[in-house]
């Protein structure tokens, strides 16, 4: 009976062959590119995530500049370094600039760059705020959440051994279509998900630093406040979970640790002194 | 010398801001939850907000004023549009691209879907990013002027 069985899954096995058999098909090659694929996405070691990220920061600069006020780049550079030694990752190569857009938006990018538009600092009020958007941004690398979307992202993107061509070779044209493919995901945005830890983690990071934990709150409440078909908020509203959403979900989950931390400084005077000139 | 320093101030001084409350929410006479509690305002109900102070609103509400949770109101009106900057750029996008505002990725902010997709490195930049950036202890001695103590906070579970 079970040779039986075995004889009629041989032929099964012989005639789906013949059926579905392509031509030209290297199943080693196949399965070379599966392994290369695998590799790559687990690969990305931190030298290689901060080697990605420059080429994306430089792209995102090549889509606005920093505003030409270095006293202000270098103090939101301070606010978000000393953020930055506050996590599990103190000594990644963190910078951090102000774009010059009225866009209401911030970015995080893999290896430790992050962004914030001037549109959003206008529409702050404190250092505080300041501390719990950037704490927001700094989840994301902490995380690896863009730098996992890329991994997931590239396999689609590119063909298997493209994907790890453009790992290993940093001037190939398939690195360029990585770093153009990663640059986008910024049009996209990352899960859901992953921002609502942003949310979570960021307060926490904004309290060790010292800040009013009500910070970031404080700012999502801000951004409510505001007509919500302001073009300057159509990329932030499409790529976030709505202010409401998130404001509820810090409510349910965070508000020992923000009632906790909040009188702590706000720092408004210093913010001012720096921004607002 | 004065003056100058409350001339820095008047930005704080934010004139009061429309919110609704969106929970009942206890009005207390001080920022903190075992403060005396002067009503109890039901949902829905329109106040003016003042001031933030940690997780406290100040609101006026009818003829009393007091203290709210922040996370128990919503800023601004209940109406939609507001005038201004806003409905100009959704115009002008109109204008550039025949398209209405929701699809308007096309203007000038440079920060747009559409640009962020398409943008082209800009090492210049790239270098004075690099330039801009502060070590550690920079960025201690920065928070120490501030008066920021780093405190041990866990991340939630």
């Amino acid at each position: 009976m079970k040779i039986l069985s075995l004889l009629a899954g041989l032929v099964f096995a012989a005639t789906a062959q013949a059926q579905f058999r392509l031509p030209n098909i290297d199943i080693n090659k196949m399965v070379d590119t599966v392994k290369n694929v695998g590799k790559a996405v687990k690969d990305i070691d931190e030298p290689e995530e901060i080697a990605i990220g420059k080429d994306v920061a430089s792209r995102l600069l090549g889509a606005a500049p920093l505003v030409a006020n270095p006293g202000m780049q270098r103090y939101v550079n301070n606010v978000g370094r000393w953020l930055a030694v506050q996590t599990e990752r103190p000594d990644l190569p963190w910078q951090f600039g102000v774009l010059d857009s009225p866009n209401v938006n911030a970015f995080a990018v893999p290896g430790g760059t992050i962004f914030i538009t001037r549109g959003l600092l206008e529409r702050m009020r404190s250092e505080a705020e300041l501390a719990g958007v950037l704490g927001h941004e700094i989840v994301h690398v902490l995380r690896k959440h863009h730098l996992k979307a890329i991994q997931k992202g590239a396999q689609s993107a590119l063909a298997g051994d493209a994907a790890a061509a453009a790992l290993r070779d940093r001037a190939g044209p398939a690195r360029d279509k990585l770093i153009a493919f990663s640059t986008e995901m910024y049009s996209r945005g990352l899960d859901k998900s992953d921002e609502l830890e942003a949310d979570r983690l960021g307060v926490v990071i904004a309290a060790r630093g010292g800040y009013d934990a009500y910070g970031l709150p404080s700012v999502l409440q801000t951004l409510q406040a505001m007509n919500a078909q302001d073009s300057a908020l159509a990329l932030m509203f499409k790529t976030h979970p709505a202010p409401a959403e998130r404001l509820d979900s810090l409510s349910e989950k965070m508000q020992p640790v923000l009632d906790a931390y909040s009188s702590q400084p706000q720092l408004a005077e210093r913010f001012v002194r720096q921004i607002k000139k | 010398m004065r003056i100058l320093a409350l001339l820095l101030l008047l930005p704080l001084l934010a004139a009061a801001e429309p919110a609704t409350v969106i929970k009942p929410a206890e009005l207390k006479q001080e920022p903190a939850s075992d403060a005396a509690t002067l009503a109890t305002l039901p949902e829905n109900t329109a106040v003016d907000a003042l001031e933030r102070k940690g997780g406290w609103t100040r609101v006026k509400a009818g003829a009393g004023e007091g203290w709210v949770r922040m996370l128990s109101l919503r800023l601004g009106g209940a109406t939609t549009a507001k005038p201004g900057a806003s409905g100009l750029t959704q115009a002008f996008n109109v204008a550039r691209t025949g398209t209405s505002g929701t699809q308007a990725t096309t203007g000038v902010r440079g920060l747009d879907a559409e640009q962020i997709a398409n943008a082209q490195p800009n090492p210049a930049e790239l270098a004075k990013l690099e330039k801009f950036a502060a070590d550690r202890d920079a960025a201690t001695s920065f928070a120490s002027q501030g008066k920021l103590s780093p405190t041990s906070v866990a991340y939630p579970k």
